[in-house]
C-alpha cells in the first residue's frame, strides 16, 4: 500500500483541526508548566517552557500555510470555510497564549533568585489553575464541537478578574510593607496580568468556536469585572 | 485506504463510460446541424446519471469501514480482546502512517478503562481528538516511528487533579503498512497525592503550630523564672497555656481530617445521607452554644429521612457543622442563623442570585460528570453577621486564610474550616457559593473593589439606595441520584 496517498479534501480539513487541537495541547502544557515553575521555583522547567515556545510558532505558521492553501485550492464554502478561518484565528490566539506563558516562565527564572514569597506564588498557582481549566474547557469544546460548553467558558471570565483584583491588592500590601520586595512583586503582577490575558484568549477562542459552529459573531456584552 | 479488493477487478464503471459517450454525442449534436446525436446524447446522459450513483455506492463500499485491522487476529483468538478490555488500566493501540500526518493517527483499539478516561465513543477515533497532552503524543510518536519504548508521566486536571504514568511501546504489524504502538496507562494519583500531601502537611503544620507553641514555651519560661512564686499569675498563665494547647489540638485535628479528605477526594462517596436529618444532628450539638450566645437557629426544608443523596454522612455533617459554626461565630446576640434546604434544584437554580445587590462568588463548581439526573440538593446557611468584603471572597476557601480584621474573636478558628468544606463538596462533585453584604470600612473608598453584579433586568429597577443588611450566606449543593417526588406542601422541620 502506498503511504503517499492523495489526500482528500475532508482529510485536509481534518488535518487542520487536528493540528489546532495539537497546538492547543501544547499551549495548555506551556501554561501549566510555566505556572508550576513559578510555584515550585523550578528554573529548569521554566527554561524548558522558554525553549519549547518555538514549536507553537511553527505550528501556527503551518496551520496558516495549510489554511491559505486550502482556501486557494479547494475554495471551501459555508461550514468548511468557517472551519478553516476559525482554525487560523484560534491558532493565532494559541500562539499568543504560548508567548504569554513564555513570558511567565522568563519572570519565574528572575524571581527564583529572590526570597521565596509563597503566599503570592500560591495565588499565582491558584489563578493559573483557574485559567488552565478554562483553556482546557474551551479546547474540549472545540474538539467536540459543543457550542454550549464554549459559551460557558465565554461567560465565566469574571472569576479570573476577581482573582486578579484580589492578587493586585495583596501585592500592594506587600510592596507597601517592604519596599525590597517591589521588584519581585512587579514580576508577579505581570505574571498575573499575563494569566488574565490568557483567560481573555480562552474567551476569544470560545468566540471563534461560536463563529465556526453558527456562522454568526457573538455580539452580546461579556460579563466582565473591572480590572486594573 | 482506497485500494480496491480482488473481487472488484471485473467491475466496469458503466456510469462513467456511458456518461462520457453521451456527453461527446451531445456536443457533436449541439455543434452540428443534425439533431440525432443530441437526443441520443441526452438519453445516454440520463442513463449514466442512474449508473453514476451506483458507481459512487460501489466505490464507497470498496473503502474499508475500519482504517486498519488489529495486528493480532483478536476475533479468532477469542479471549484476548476480552482480557484486554477487562484490564483495570487503560490500554490503547494507536496506528499511524507518517510522522507529519497528525490527522492520520487513529486509536484502533481502546479497552473499557481507556474509553472512560479519554471519553472515546466510536470504534475508531482520531488520536488527537481524545488526548492532546504533548508529552504523551511525543511518546506515541517515538513508539510509532522511532520504534522505541518509553515511560511518560502526565497529569489530567479537572476539579480533581490526576496523575498518570504511560508506557508506550512499538507493536509489530505483520499484515499492513501502518505502524502500530501500544499505550498502557497507569493511575499514579494516590502515590503522587501522598507525596504532595506529606510535604504540604509538614509545611502548614509547622508554620501554624509555631505561634501557639512559642506562646506556651514563653509562659513556661516565665513560670520557671519571674512568676515562680506568684500564684495569681500562675493561674492566669496556666489558663492561657491550656487555651493554646487546646488550639494546637484543634489545629492538628483539622489538619489531619483535611489530609484524610484530600486523600479520598477523587474517590466518589459510596454511602447515603439525608441532608435534613444531618442538619438535625448538627442542630442538636449546636443548640447549647446558640443558646449561650442568644442566637436563634432556624431550619427550613423538606421532611427528614425521605430524600437521600449519595454521600458520606460523616462528611456531610462536617460540612453543615463547619458552615453553621462559622455562622454562629460571626452572629451577635439576638441575631438569627437560617439554614435552608431545597431539593430538586437545577445547577442554575442552585447558583441563582437569591439576594440581589450582594457580592457573590462561586468558590467551587461541579466538574462535568455524566449524572443520571442533573439535579442538586441545596443547603444554604445564612447569618446576619458583619459580612465579608468582596475583595476577600476569592481567597475564602484557602487553608489558613483569615479575613482581615476578623482575626480576633472569643473562639479563634483554625482557618481550615472552609477548606475542609470545599474539599468535601468537591469529593461529592457538588458546588459551593458565597454571597455577602458588608459595609466598607470607614474612611476607605471602594476604588479597587469590584462593584456587585447589578441584576441586569430589562425593566428599569432603580438600584437599591438603602444600605443592605449585612450578612454572609454559604450555599452548598450536592448532586442527587434522581428527581425526588415532592409532597405538595414543604414544611419546616424545626424551629428553635
Amino acid at each position: 500500500m502506498n503511504p503517499h496517498i492523495v489526500k482528500t479534501y475532508g482529510e485536509e480539513l481534518d488535518q487542520l483541526s487536528a493540528e489546532v487541537i495539537l497546538m492547543g495541547g501544547l499551549a495548555e502544557a506551556q501554561v501549566a508548566d510555566a505556572v508550576e515553575a513559578v510555584a515550585r521555583r523550578d528554573v529548569a522547567l521554566a527554561q524548558s517552557v522558554i525553549t519549547r515556545d518555538h514549536r507553537l510558532d511553527e505550528l501556527e505558521k503551518d496551520i496558516e500555510r495549510k489554511s491559505i492553501r486550502l482556501i486557494a485550492l479547494r475554495q471551501p464554502m459555508a461550514a468548511d470555510l468557517r472551519k478553516t478561518v476559525a482554525a487560523m484565528k484560534i491558532s493565532t490566539s494559541l500562539e499568543r497564549t504560548g508567548d504569554l506563558a513564555k513570558n511567565i516562565a522568563k519572570r519565574a527564572v528572575i524571581i527564583s533568585e529572590a526570597e521565596p514569597m509563597s503566599p503570592l506564588t500560591r495565588s499565582i498557582e491558584r489563578m493559573g489553575k483557574l485559567v488552565s481549566s478554562r483553556l482546557r474547557d474551551v479546547l474540549d469544546a472545540y474538539r467536540s464541537g459543543k457550542l454550549d460548553m464554549a459559551m460557558t467558558v465565554w461567560s465565566s471570565d469574571t472569576e479570573v478578574d476577581e482573582h486578579y483584583n484580589a492578587l493586585f491588592r495583596e501585592l500592594l500590601t506587600y510592596m507597601m510593607g517592604d519596599p525590597r520586595t517591589i521588584s519581585a512583586c512587579t514580576h508577579i503582577l505581570f505574571m498575573a496580568k499575563n494569566l488574565e490575558r490568557i483567560g481573555d484568549h480562552a474567551t476569544n477562542i470560545a468566540e471563534h468556536i461560536h463563529y465556526e459552529l453558527t456562522g454568526e459573531d457573538y455580539v452580546e456584552d461579556r460579563p466582565k469585572g473591572t480590572t486594573v | 485506504m482506497t485500494e480496491t479488493s480482488g473481487t472488484d477487478k471485473t467491475y466496469i464503471p458503466l456510469g462513467l463510460l456511458t456518461g462520457s459517450v453521451g456527453l461527446l454525442l451531445l456536443i457533436t449534436g449541439a455543434l452540428g446541424q443534425w439533431n440525432g446525436p443530441l437526443w441520443i446524447g441526452i438519453a445516454l446522459l440520463g442513463f449514466s446519471l442512474h449508473n453514476l450513483t451506483q458507481d459512487v455506492k460501489r466505490l464507497r463500499d470498496a473503502i474499508p469501514e475500519t482504517p486498519v485491522h488489529l495486528p493480532v487476529n483478536i476475533d479468532e483468538d477469542s479471549g484476548f480482546q476480552e482480557a484486554l478490555s477487562a484490564l483495570p488500566d487503560p490500554v490503547l493501540i494507536v496506528s499511524g502512517f507518517e510522522p507529519h500526518d497528525i490527522a492520520g493517527r487513529w486509536i484502533v483499539f481502546a479497552n473499557a478503562a481507556a474509553r472512560t478516561l479519554f471519553g472515546i465513543t466510536g470504534d475508531n477515533s482520531l488520536l488527537v481528538s481524545s488526548m492532546r497532552n504533548p508529552q504523551l503524543l511525543d511518546a506515541v510518536d517515538v513508539a510509532l516511528f522511532d520504534r522505541q519504548a518509553r515511560h511518560t508521566s502526565f497529569e489530567t486536571s479537572g476539579a480533581q487533579d490526576q496523575f498518570w504514568q504511560a508506557w508506550t511501546a512499538p507493536l509489530p504489524n505483520p499484515t499492513g503498512a501502518k505502524k502500530l504502538a501500544l499505550v498502557v496507562i497507569h493511575d499514579e494519583t494516590d502515590t503522587r497525592r501522598i507525596e504532595r500531601m506529606r510535604a504540604d502537611f509538614l509545611a502548614n503544620a509547622s508554620h501554624e503550630l509555631r505561634t501557639p507553641l512559642a506562646s506556651v514555651s514563653g509562659f513556661i519560661e516565665t513560670l520557671r523564672g519571674p512568676a515562680k512564686d506568684d500564684p495569681a499569675a500562675r493561674d492566669k498563665f496556666l489558663g492561657i497555656m491550656a487555651a493554646q494547647a487546646e488550639r494546637m489540638g484543634r489545629l492538628i485535628n483539622d489538619l489531619l481530617s483535611l489530609s484524610r479528605i484530600e486523600m479520598n477526594e477523587h474517590v466518589p462517596p459510596a454511602g447515603e445521607a439525608d441532608l435534613s436529618s444531618a442538619v438535625n444532628d448538627v442542630m442538636d450539638t449546636l443548640s447549647v452554644l446558640a443558646r449561650e450566645k442568644n442566637v436563634a437557629l432556624r431550619v427550613t426544608g423538606p421532611a427528614t429521612g425521605l430524600y437521600r443523596i449519595t454521600a458520606d454522612r460523616d462528611q456531610i455533617i462536617q460540612v453543615i457543622q463547619n458552615l453553621s459554626d462559622n455562622a454562629l461565630k460571626y452572629s451577635s446576640a439576638g441575631a438569627e442563623v437560617h439554614i435552608d434546604i431545597r431539593i430538586n434544584q437545577t445547577k442554575e437554580q442552585a447558583n441563582a442570585v437569591r439576594e440581589p445587590g450582594a457580592a457573590r462568588l462561586v468558590l467551587l463548581k461541579p466538574d462535568r460528570t455524566p449524572q443520571s439526573s442533573d439535579l442538586y440538593t441545596v443547603i444554604r446557611v445564612r447569618d446576619s453577621g458583619p459580612g465579608i468584603r468582596r475583595e476577600f471572597l476569592p481567597r475564602l476557601a484557602e487553608r489558613f486564610y483569615r479575613v482581615e480584621g476578623q482575626k480576633s474573636g472569643d473562639r479563634l478558628g483554625t482557618g481550615l474550616g472552609l477548606a475542609i468544606v470545599k474539599h468535601i463538596i468537591n469529593r461529592h462533585r457538588g458546588g459551593l457559593l458565597v454571597e455577602s453584604v458588608s459595609h466598607s470600612p470607614p474612611g476607605e473608598k471602594e476604588t479597587l473593589g469590584v462593584l456587585p453584579d447589578a441584576p441586569r433586568s430589562d425593566h428599569a429597577t432603580p438600584p437599591p439606595v438603602v444600605p443592605l443588611e449585612t450578612f454572609t450566606a454559604f450555599t452548598a449543593y450536592f448532586p442527587q441520584p434522581r428527581r425526588f417526588d415532592v409532597p405538595p406542601e414543604p414544611h419546616a422541620i424545626t424551629e428553635s
